[in-house]
């Protein structure tokens, strides 16, 4: 998997194999409370009484404008996470400060988000009424379940190889899917204003 | 375990979204009856008028928002959001009515199913609606809480309302066709109230909608009921 030297000063992880033998239990445990986590955001979303209030910042037409930005930023910051991510699995040749670019633009991505997100949540709940926003809603809850997941699996380093990419993968698909179906659309539906 | 900056970061994502949250809280319509708003009272009981939220979901919605408000004294406008229907009945439950809002724009349609009817348009800003019809029928409401309450005067008629948000298939629909022109109200329960009226002005019940198959027929017409929107002509 490795193309780089394991004495690496800026890698979070050891590239080489770790000397531990991987253990999947760790890995259920932060399975479960991402899933506590999506779960609970989703009922939240359900009971709680939507408000239908509108945010507003400063340079946008709208709150929904400004969301549709925030959202599209954060999604910008994914794709470089995409990139970066394979960087650091050594699947691109990147210079070894990849894995801080990965970890930054990580939590810039997700710190986007979370305007946007709380207002959805706020303001407009878990909603049916069109597959669109059916498919928004359950992404929402997935996607902060999946990064949390993610994060819990990286205080250690004894996971199967294959969680973190899946989990990876798994949270940049999460985010896509959010950006088309609520960002995207805005974009088709009021054209590509600010 | 080995490494702590995953579960820095996820501290901070909770810091952000609690933050987050303070804000949308700070920043919503005092809960209704802590303060003299007079506005407040009015929609003090919408369960009633309404039949839509479970009282148990409007409590839940911010058990801790009602202690930090009592500082504040002149309560932030409440703005409608770009697009919405509010639909319900009014206070005496004799006539449903159905306010649609599209970007600073609504029209409104109330009707009692048998022969009472008016469509009106108007403004929708600042988390008011004024509407008049060509009849001068007026419509006035107030945004609180999500609760749109206000007055519709219909044929001299005054009745109070207190209606709530109606979510799809809920909603005002209308059908044009070359003679007659068909209003529908369908209510968060399911209930639909709509009236058919020709081109010589009479009026009766509307026929049966089903929002999933749009078409119905009048007057040896076949007529396509669609949704109306706030900046509609009506």
């Amino acid at each position: 998997m490795s193309a780089m030297p394991a004495a690496d000063p800026d890698a979070t992880r050891p590239i080489a194999p770790p000397a531990t033998r991987s253990k999947i239990g760790p890995v259920l445990v932060a399975f479960a409370i991402g899933t506590a986590a999506s779960v609970s955001l989703g009922v939240y979303g359900r009971l709680h009484n939507p408000t239908g209030q509108a945010i507003n910042l400063a340079g946008f037409s709208s709150g929904l404008a400004a969301k549709t930005w925030l959202a599209t930023a954060a999604f910008f910051f994914g794709l470089v996470q995409i990139v970066t991510a394979m960087g650091v699995m050594g699947k691109i040749k990147m210079p070894s400060w990849v894995s801080r670019v990965h970890r930054w633009s990580g939590r810039i991505a997700v710190a986007l988000t979370v305007p946007v997100a709380v207002h959805c949540l706020y303001a407009l709940g878990f909603q049916g009424y069109s597959v669109r926003v059916l498919v928004h809603s359950l992404f929402g809850c997935f996607f902060f379940g999946a990064f949390i997941c993610k994060m819990l699996i990286l205080t250690r380093e004894d996971s199967p190889s294959w969680v973190l990419p899946t989990l990876g993968g798994a949270v940049f698909s999460g985010l896509t899917a959010l950006w088309m179906t609520a960002a995207l659309w805005f974009f088709t539906t009021h054209g590509l204003t600010f | 375990m080995t490494h702590r900056s995953p579960l820095v970061t996820l501290a901070g994502l909770v810091i952000a979204f609690a933050i987050m949250f303070g804000v949308n809280l700070a920043n919503s319509a005092p809960r209704s009856g802590e303060y003299a708003n007079p506005s407040a009272s009015a929609s003090a009981s919408p369960t009633p008028t309404t039949e839509v939220q479970s009282p148990a979901a409007t409590e839940k919605a911010s058990p801790a928002a009602t202690p930090s408000k009592t500082a504040t004294q002149a309560p932030k406008t409440e703005q409608f959001p770009h697009k919405i229907v509010y639909a319900g009945r009014t206070k005496d439950r004799s006539t449903a009515l159905a306010v649609a809002v599209l970007g600073g724009r609504a029209a409104a349609y109330v009707c009692d199913g048998r022969s009472v009817e008016s469509w009106l348009r108007g403004t929708a800003t600042d988390g008011e609606v004024k509407l008049t019809s060509k009849t001068g029928d007026k419509l006035e409401a107030k945004l609180n809480d999500g609760v749109l309450t206000g007055t519709i005067e219909v044929r001299d008629r005054k009745h109070t309302f207190a209606i709530k948000e109606a979510k799809k298939p809920a909603g005002l629909y209308r059908a044009r066709g070359s003679k007659t022109v068909i209003g529908w109200i369908i209510l968060e329960d399911g209930s639909e109230v709509g009236i058919e009226t020709d081109e010589g002005g009479t009026s009766k019940a509307a026929p049966q909608l089903n929002p999933d198959q749009p078409k119905v027929t009048a007057n040896g017409e076949d007529l396509n009921a669609a949704p109306v929107e706030g900046d509609e002509d009506i």
